[in-house]
């Protein structure tokens, strides 16, 4: 008997419904930031808002790639249903320690499906999530860097306004 | 002139005493033959009659028992084909699909494993 499923599809089922999980996710990461971009304007916090527009803007490219990449390989994506949006925050702090949990936990899955593609011996999807690996590094390192600039100027005085001012020029430019 | 003449290369993928799933390999088709008739579906069609069918809440339809619709109309989009089931049949119809799957899942593996053993 041929294999079918495989003539029609490059991945597996388990694969697909993993990476359409992970499109849900993504546009979820959007929406949280598009959200946190209302409420640093709201409250006056103008370049965070900038950046987490900035940020909702890219997670919605890596939805668009993660869905591509499943109908390019002769799968089904699925256009994610996006619930549950928290949409205020306790503090300015709140809105960064927030942002780096989500992107600790957008790299959390993004390894728990490569490892699935490693037992499964699906090396394409790996060498295809290779680029999130890395894009992950950036997005961890610049919600860190974030939450350090409460650390090093302090909330004190004008320092939510010097820290609203630096979040602005985070930037990540590793050559590894 | 020459005449091509297609042997049918029908095997079965996993049948229940309901009914029974069959691979048309040159055809790239599959053949379920289910609730009195045998239809035939490609790899698009198969996948939506599986969402279709997993869709189906069977355990909620048996908690709305009299008060519910006892038919359940399963009609696959783009495709000739539509049931009107019973909520048994329904059961017996996710079924036979759960265990086709595993079948072409496991023939999946039997392949990649096959091709290793020679490459
Ligand atoms: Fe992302
Ligand atoms: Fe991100």
């Amino acid at each position: 008997m041929k294999d079918l499923l495989r003539i029609k599809s490059l991945i597996s089922t388990e694969i697909e419904s993993l990476l359409n999980q992970q499109v849900k996710k993504e546009a979820h990461s959007s929406s949280i930031y598009l959200s946190m971009a209302s409420w640093c304007n709201r409250n006056g916090y103008d370049y965070s808002s900038e950046y987490f527009f900035k940020q909702a803007e890219e997670e919605r490219q890596h939805q668009l790639k993660f869905y591509k990449y499943i109908l390019d390989m002769g799968g089904n994506a699925i256009s994610p249903d996006v619930t549950d949006i928290k949409q205020e925050y306790n503090s300015f702090r709140e809105v960064f320690e927030e942002a780096l949990d989500q992107e600790i936990s957008v790299t959390r899955s993004i390894s728990n499906i490569y490892a699935r593609c490693l037992s499964t011996q699906d090396f394409v999807t790996m060498e295809f999530l290779n680029w999130f690996l890395k894009e992950q590094r950036e997005e961890e390192y610049k919600a860190r860097r974030a939450l350090e600039l409460f650390e090093v100027i302090g909330e004190e005085g004008t320092g939510r306004w010097q820290i609203d001012k630096h979040v602005g020029g985070i930037k990540y430019d590793s050559e590894a | 002139m020459t005449v091509t003449a297609t042997l049918p290369q029908v095997s079965e993928v996993f049948a229940t005493k309901h009914g029974c799933v069959q691979q048309d390999d040159a055809q790239r088709r599959w053949l379920v033959e289910f609730a009195g008739r045998t239809a035939s579906f490609d790899h698009r069609n198969l996948m939506k009659l599986r969402k279709a069918v997993y869709a189906i809440d069977i355990e909620q339809r048996l908690l709305e028992g009299a008060h519910g619709p006892d038919v359940e109309i399963i009609f696959i989009c783009a495709s000739e084909h539509c049931y009107v089931l019973s909520l048994l049949q329904v059961i017996a119809i996710k079924d036979l699909l759960e265990g086709a799957f595993v079948m072409l899942e496991l023939n999946q593996i039997i392949h990649n494993r096959l091709y290793r053993a020679y490459a």
